[in-house]
């Protein structure tokens, strides 16, 4: 069965402040991709997202959201952002777990209304789904940097989204948290055909995990990660001759998706 | 002193000018306190005070041209929330330096005009300090519609108010008008520092606006549980003002402010405590 395309790029030039920032950039995300998104600082990641999101304009060529083009495209809901930083919050907002993931259900259709019951079920579920409940109640300021980035998803989950997209999430968080967040967003990714385009520096990671590789530095490469991929070719068109990236196959340790 | 008290509650509670202060009170205590929660989680407390002095031009002008005072207040209020935006916006001032501006601005156009008009002393006296004792019909009425005003505009858009405050960026994304409610909440802000006017004068709103506020924060709660106890440590510290000041005959605002800072160090406290 063909997959639908949820994002098409073609011949995109984006330009921030007079630089050309992101250059003829094709390619197309596929519903279910789990993409990892590299490439050097500045190279034009958190650009192109921006672009992606429509907070951008583009320059040259054409950007399709679910096959309508971008410019008239209004089912925001359908995709959901978490950007760079989004946890760098003021510790001593009184606000709890629950009551942050509550606010993603706010929506142009419910202003000035309170919250359903439905609203409240689907809270939960995304508590649920990021594994958070225990925490549902804790103010936002007591919680650690996982922690905290967790319950960011799920407020960008609670929204029932069908693209994820998520910009260097992963700051500052441990390594045992780390690799049960990506093991999170892998269930999340397989169980709900969500698909998922993440930022991440992490290029181990990005290879064992995700299916999809978004290489960004000015120019834009998408490739497919099989067992077979070697990382070395891909990442050399983006980071340059000199780049090796020491990859061990058995870095990969559970259950993966290419296992 | 004790016998006393009690022997006085029941008699003042039979009094029309105190029932009237009792009820105008507790409604601007729950409107200041709401906006001021607001204020203080948008860092933004000092704009209370920015705008209850600018408010001082208005109600001298009201005096000035026998219009009610507290309408001109709400007036030159909203002017000076609008002015302070603006010039932040346009890049004229920082928001401290903008208040700052504003705030001199009205007070010394308040000044001017009280000296042409020859000093109407006692009158001012009462909106500078606030004179809840001496609310009128009228007052009531206007503190009634604009509390009603600011409680309704709380209870609907409460959530989107708290996604705005919390981050206007993703509140903008989910697609809540945030413009629109800044300028809404703008409104409010103003029309609560009129309201409050007469309670307790435009030098010492801010302590009503900011401290419940911050004393409910202290206690380190839900966003629900902080607005409820913001709520109820306004109410109290409203309610025990009015009635010391009526039975020991000092100034309501200063008992009120008073009451209001015991409360936030008594949380200050208990939370080292605990």
């Amino acid at each position: 069965m063909e997959k639908q395309v949820v994002l098409e790029l073609q011949h995109v030039d984006i330009v921030r402040s007079k630089d050309l920032v992101v250059e003829d950039a094709t390619f197309s995300i596929e519903q279910g991709d789990y993409v990892g998104v590299v490439g050097p600082n500045g190279g034009g990641k958190t650009t192109l997202l921006l672009a992606m999101l429509g907070f951008l304009p583009i320059k040259n060529g054409s950007i399709r959201v679910f096959s309508e083009p971008i410019q008239s495209f209004t089912a925001w809901e359908r995709i959901a952002y978490v950007p760079q930083g989004a946890i760098q919050v003021d510790d001593h907002f009184p606000l709890t777990v629950r009551e942050l993931v509550a606010l993603g259900r706010i929506q142009r259709k419910n202003i000035g209304r309170p919250l359903k019951k439905s609203d409240w079920e689907a809270v939960d579920d995304a508590l649920h789904l990021m594994d958070i409940e225990d925490l549902a109640v804790k103010r936002l300021g007591t919680l650690s940097g996982g922690q905290k980035q967790r319950a960011f998803i799920a407020k960008a989950l609670v929204r029932n989204p069908e693209i994820l997209i998520l910009d260097e999430p992963i700051a500052g968080i441990d390594a045992t948290s780390l690799e049960n967040f990506y093991k999170q967003l892998s269930d999340l990714n397989r169980k709900k055909t969500l698909t998922i385009v993440i930022v991440s520096h992490d290029l181990s990671t990005v290879f064992c995990r995700m299916t999809k590789l978004l290489c960004v530095n000015k120019k834009v490469y998408l490739s497919d990660i099989t067992k077979e991929s070697d990382p070395n070719i891909i990442l050399k068109k983006v980071y340059g001759d000199h780049f090796h990236f020491v990859f061990h196959k058995h870095e990969c340790t559970g259950d993966f998706h290419h296992d | 002193m004790i016998d006393s008290l009690l022997f006085d509650i029941p008699q003042l509670l039979g009094y029309q000018f105190f029932q009237f202060a009792l009820l105008g009170g507790i409604i601007a205590a729950l409107a200041t306190s709401w906006v001021g929660l607001f204020l203080v989680l948008r860092r933004e407390a000092m704009i209370g005070d920015g705008i209850a002095h600018t408010a001082f031009g208005g109600i001298a002008l009201g005096l000035l041209l026998d219009i009610h005072p507290l309408i001109t207040a709400l007036l030159v209020s909203i002017l000076a929330v609008f002015g302070i935006s603006y010039m932040r916006k346009k890049g004229l001032a920082k928001s401290d330096a903008a208040i700052a501006v504003m705030l001199s601005l009205g007070f010394s156009s308040g000044l001017i005009i009280i000296s042409i008009a020859g000093g109407f002393n006692v009158e001012i006296f009462s909106y500078l300090f606030g004179s809840i004792l001496t609310i009128d019909h009228t007052d009531l009425l206007i503190v009634s519609l604009l509390g009603v005003a600011s409680i309704c505009f709380f209870g609907i858009f409460y959530k989107e108010l708290l996604a705005m405050t919390f981050d206007e960026e993703s509140a903008k994304v989910t697609g809540i008008p945030v413009n629109l409610f800044s300028f809404g909440f703008n409104l409010l802000v103003a029309s609560t520092i009129a309201l409050s006017i007469k309670v307790i004068g435009v030098i010492l709103v801010v302590a009503l606006m900011v401290l419940p506020g911050l004393a409910a924060l202290q206690l380190k709660r839900s966003f629900k549980g902080t607005m409820v106890a913001t709520v109820g440590f306004s109410i109290m510290s409203v309610v025990i003002g009015i009635f010391l000041s009526a039975i020991y005959n000092v100034a309501t605002s200063g008992v009120i402010v008073f009451t209001a800072a015991g409360i936030f160090l008594i949380t200050v406290v208990s939370h080292k405590l605990m």
